[in-house]
This record gives structure tokens, C-alpha cells and sequence, in this order.
């Protein structure tokens, strides 16, 4: 189990991976607004979606887990 | 009878002589050896080999053994060298100093003969003006003969290493562990490779730690290239093998002098200076706020696409690059969108600071790319002092004199715009891309902060702001800033590597003298 985590805090403007979905490395699971830079949040490892644990529209945290890839 | 008579004439003690050599070229015996290959680990004679041009290392100090201290058993047979291989030879015909500890002897530890050895070239190094690299495999200081008071003598190597700093490159390759305090020799170098599994540094190795706090750990935890090169910073470049590791070496010392007072070493280039890059378009997105890597940017920018990164898995969202510009060594100090939209947190800061600071120390000119949205802003990164850290990128390149050229790419925000080399930061050429945008910030954040009563009081406060909005990004133009003559010049992206290298070529004899000081007082 990988806990996929934000990089910077900021807000979240989109998801675009929904749970059960496959994903490779590298992957972009959601885009995080912050900076006036649309950022890309990716998962480190290759898997399934198994969690998302954030909304659009939500402010989230450095280091806050968004999702979980297994 | 003279002694010589009575031991069988010079031939006699000539062969008596180099058999005490073959003695001591063995290091720590066959078995040893062995053990250090099954490590994955080269000898440090082999590294000694690797690393000089074939046949030019001079050794000193061969005969050089450990001697007790304290009346204990001397062991010459045990410790040939005392544990450390010093003396000088050429780098690509360059004369360069190099001390490498071989952890077939007494695991490398520094004892008293072999650091009097060490201590010789480091002056070596220094009077001659010539760089010193460091093979470090050492279990550190050698405790048998270091511990107690007599340790109140101790600690000169680190105040000589400051010394050295910015007068001749330091090099200190992490090829095996380096515990306790000698890891202040990779902190006080100028470049620091590690090998990925075998090298390892800590002030504190694993059994100190857990005889002072009783925190368990090992040295690969605590100190490994997983850390160093990845978060704390310390490393510089993560090498597979100690071959690669070597070859870092010889690549890093390739773009410097041998010393302060002496220029960059260029190249014959064949790549021509002003070749177009035609495919900028396809590689930077126009919507300013999509990311895309700055690396194959720098790629195509520099001599034949080679690119040597330093720290390129720590603060990624900075690329600090040695390159080559019609083969004039230079310093690339670029955004990278790809990692945090390319802002600045105190990791980037800390990386590019320090990284101008080598440059400017060894005369190879920077480079700045900008596209940069500024420094993060929040409470996370105030209680991290990033006020501090920006400052001291601030300080680093209002402190460099070699040639600056910087270049905006896209984004130029805030301060970000500043400590990447703006207009007052006295470059000696300042472009933009057509559709750089320069500005204090963006446009919404600018609307927010100027137009808040008139936005809310409006009837329709969206459509509001979305004209405000829209007004003011009709003011963040390059052709404005260029208008006053802020910036140099707009040019066509497909000319941006011959607009830098005209630029370095059109600045060789730049001198910049400072008002005197003892030194300035650099934010940490």
C-alpha cells in the first residue's frame, strides 16, 4: 500500500483517476492549483486506486495523503 | 663496517627496499581485498588508478605505518600506509591532489600517521593552488588512538578545509561509509558523489547513536545516498558503482581551474553557436500554468546536449547543470515546472545559492532560465525561514561577479524574478520569450488585493473580477518591460542559445571590483 501525497499545500482542482482504476508510474491522479501553477499530483509506484481521500475544490496540506494506490 | 656494508651493499638494500614497497602496495592482504570486492567495492589503489591519467599518480607517504600511543602492540605489517593512499597526479593533464583511504586497513580508520600525511598534501594542495579530492571509505577516527583528552589537539583538517574553500576545487567522493565527525569532509566539499548502497555518512554512526540516545538505526538508514542525495541535501549526485563514481569526479573537475585566479578551462566545440532549436514550441506549453520539464530545455541549449546535474533528485524544483556554451564552462541555474510548479521553497533556495556561489568562486559564468511563479507562500514555509533561505540566494547572486545572462522563458513572478537574476540583480543580458510575463504577481492575486471593495460592492462581483482580472493581465507583457528598457531584448526562442552565448563571449573581460569588507554577513 502507497499513500500518495501532496507535494505542496494548495488547492485541489481536479481528479482525473477514480478508485478501482489502474495506474502506472508516474501517473497523474489529480491537479493541485497552487502557485498560479496547475501542479500534477502522481503516484510513485504502478497499481490500483484504492482510496481518494480528498474532493475538489478542498484545500490540502504539504504532505497530506490524497489517495492510496496498491 | 658501515651499516649499508654489514646488510650486503646498495643492490641488497635495494631489494630489501622494494620488498618493503611490494609490502606495503598489498594493503590489507588478499583476503581482505576479497572481502572489499564482494562488497561491491573497488581498492583504493584501484580507485587511485581509475582516476589519474594512466601512470602519473606519485605517491608519498608509502612507508607510512601506525604507531601505538599508549604502549600498546605497533603493528606495521597490519597497517601499510596507515590506511591512506596520498599523493598527486593529473586529471586530464591537470595536476590534482588526492588522498584515499583504504578500508582493507584497519577499516580506513584515521590515525595519527596517516592524518599527519593527509594534513601534508591538504598544504600541498593549498600552496600549490591545485584541487584536492578525497576517496573516502573510512570508519572514521581510528578510536584506539583518539580517545581521551589528547582529542583537544584535534579538529585542524575541517578550519584548513575553509581555508581551501573557493581557492581550489574540493571533491570528496563517498565510496564506503564515513562516520562521525570526518563527515564535515563531504559538508565543507565543493562536489560529493555517493555510491547508491555501499557509501554512507553521519556525524554519529549507528552504534554512537545508540550508545548517546538509544535510537537503533545503521549507517544505510541514517546516511545512505537515500538520504543524502534525496533529502538532506549533503550529496550531490547518486552513483551506481564506485566506477561511475569516479568518473563523476573526473567530469565535475573537467568544467573548473585548478584554482580561483585561474579561467574556466574551455573546450574546442563543434556545436555551432548559433544553431536554431526549432522545437521549443512543442516542448513549452503556452498556458503558463502547465508544467513540462525544463531539463530537455537545458538539453538543447548546451554543447552537444551534455548536461551534468548537480543535486539533480534534491530540490527538484530547481536544476542547477555544468555545461558547456561554445565550450566555455558555465553554470546553468534554471526553474523546473515539472516539480512544484517550479517555486522556490528553502531547499531550492539553499541548492541555487550555494551552487552560484561555486560557480562564481571558480570564474564559470551562470546562466539563469526563468519560469518561475515566485517563492511558496504559507505557514508552512515561514516556519521553515524561508525569509532566510530566499535571502541567501538573494545574497549568492548579488555577490557574483562572473558574466550573468539570464533569460525569461515564461513566468517571472515576485521575488522569484529577483533571486533568479532579474534587472537588479546586474546581468550582463536580460531577455524574454514573446510571451514572458514579468509582473509582482499574478493577475487574479493582483485583482484580489487591489480591487477587493470594488469587486464585492459590484452588482455581479464574478463578472467583476473576471474584467478586472482581464485588465490587469493586459499590463503583464514583455514587450512593456522591454518598452522601458528593463529587459535587453524579446527574442525569437529558437535564437535563445545563440543570445546567451553572444552574451558570455560579449562579457569575458568583465571585472567587477565590491566596496571592501571583511566579508558580508550571508543569511544561513
Amino acid at each position: 500500500m502507497t499513500e500518495v501525497k501532496a507535494e505542496l499545500v494548495g488547492n485541489l482542482w481536479k481528479i482525473v483517476v477514480e478508485v478501482g482504476q489502474q495506474v502506472e508510474e508516474d501517473d497523474t491522479l489529480m491537479i493541485l492549483e497552487s502557485m498560479k501553477m496547475e501542479i500534477p499530483i502522481t503516484t510513485p509506484v504502478a497499481g490500483t486506486v484504492t482510496e481518494i481521500r480528498v474532493a475538489e475544490g478542498e484545500v490540502v496540506q504539504e504532505g497530506q495523503t490524497v489517495a492510496v494506490v496498491e | 663496517m658501515t651499516v649499508a656494508e654489514a646488510k650486503g651493499g646498495l643492490d641488497a638494500l635495494a631489494r630489501d627496499l622494494h620488498s618493503r614497497r611490494e609490502k606495503a602496495l598489498a594493503m590489507g592482504g588478499e583476503e581482505r581485498i576479497q572481502k572489499q570486492h564482494e562488497r561491491g567495492k573497488l581498492t583504493a589503489r584501484e580507485r587511485i588508478d581509475m582516476l589519474f591519467d594512466a601512470g602519473t599518480f606519485r605517491e608519498f607517504g608509502l612507508l607510512a605505518h601506525q604507531h601505538s600511543m599508549t604502549g600498546g602492540p605497533t603493528e606495521p605489517d597490519r597497517t601499510p600506509a596507515d590506511g591512506v593512499v596520498t599523493g598527486e597526479g593529473l586529471i586530464d593533464g591537470r595536476r590534482v591532489y588526492c588522498a584515499a583511504y583504504d578500508f582493507t586497513v584497519m577499516a580506513g580508520s584515521m590515525g595519527m600517521v596517516g592524518e599527519q600525511k593527509v594534513a601534508r598534501l591538504r598544504h600541498r594542495a593549498l600552496l600549490n593552488r591545485l584541487p584536492m579530492v578525497w576517496l573516502l571509505d573510512s570508519a572514521g577516527a581510528r578510536i584506539q588512538e583518539a580517545a581521551g583528552s589528547t582529542f583537544a589537539g584535534s579538529g585542524a583538517l575541517f578550519y584548513e578545509q575553509v581555508q581551501m574553500s573557493g581557492v581550489v576545487p574540493q571533491v570528496a567522493a563517498m565510496l564506503g561509509p564515513c562516520a562521525a565527525g570526518t563527515a564535515y569532509i563531504p559538508g565543507l566539499a565543493d562536489f560529493v558523489p555517493m555510491v547508491k548502497g555501499t557509501s554512507s555518512m553521519a556525524l554519529g554512526g549507528a552504534r554512537l547513536v545508540k550508545a548517546a540516545t538509544g535510537e537503533e538505526t545503521t549507517d544505510h538508514d541514517m546516511g545512505g545516498s537515500q538520504v543524502h542525495c534525496y533529502i538532506s541535501g549533503v550529496g550531490d549526485l547518486e552513483v551506481d558503482d564506485d566506477d561511475a563514481c569516479i568518473a563523476a569526479v573526473r567530469e565535475f573537475l573537467s568544467f573548473l581551474p585548478s584554482n580561483n585566479r585561474e579561467p574556466a578551462p574551455v573546450r574546442a566545440a563543434v556545436d555551432p553557436p548559433d544553431r536554431r532549436i526549432d522545437d521549443f514550441a512543442k516542448l513549452v506549453p503556452t498556458n503558463a500554468r502547465a508544467a513540462y520539464d525544463m531539463r530537455k530545455v537545458v538539453r538543447r541549449l548546451a554543447d552537444d546536449g551534455e548536461v551534468f546535474e548537480l543535486k539533480p533528485t534534491f530540490a527538484r524544483n530547481i536544476i542547477t547543470a555544468l555545461v558547456r556554451f561554445a565550450g566555455q564552462p558555465s553554470g546553468v541555474v534554471a526553474s523546473q515546472p515539472m516539480f512544484k510548479g517550479g517555486a522556490l521553497d528553502i531547499d531550492a533556495a539553499d541548492k541555487a545559492a550555494r551552487f552560484i556561489w561555486l560557480c562564481d568562486a571558480f570564474n564559470v559564468p551562470l546562466v539563469f532560465l526563468q519560469d518561475v511563479p515566485g517563492f511558496i507562500v504559507g505557514t508552512e514555509v515561514e516556519r521553515q525561514g524561508i525569509i532566510r533561505h530566499g535571502a541567501k540566494m538573494l545574497f549568492a547572486v548579488s555577490e557574483a561577479t562572473v558574466p550573468k545572462v539570464t533569460v525569461v522563458l515564461r513566468k517571472a513572478y515576485g521575488a522569484g524574478y529577483y533571486v533568479m537574476c532579474g534587472r537588479g540583480y546586474q546581468p550582463d543580458a536580460l531577455a524574454a520569450w514573446p510571451g514572458a510575463e514579468i509582473s509582482v504577481m499574478g493577475p487574479e492575486g493582483a485583482v484580489d488585493i487591489i480591487f477587493n471593495k470594488q469587486v464585492a460592492a459590484a452588482e455581479d462581483p464574478v463578472a467583476a473580477r473576471a474584467e478586472f482580472v482581464e485588465t490587469v493581465r493586459r499590463t503583464i507583457d514583455p514587450y512593456i518591460a522591454a518598452s522601458w528598457a528593463f529587459i535587453d531584448d524579446v527574442i525569437d526562442p529558437a535564437d535563445t542559445r545563440r543570445y546567451i552565448i553572444d552574451a558570455l563571449q560579449a562579457a569575458t573581460t568583465k571585472k567587477q571590483r565590491r566596496a571592501w569588507r571583511k566579508h558580508g554577513v550571508p543569511p544561513v
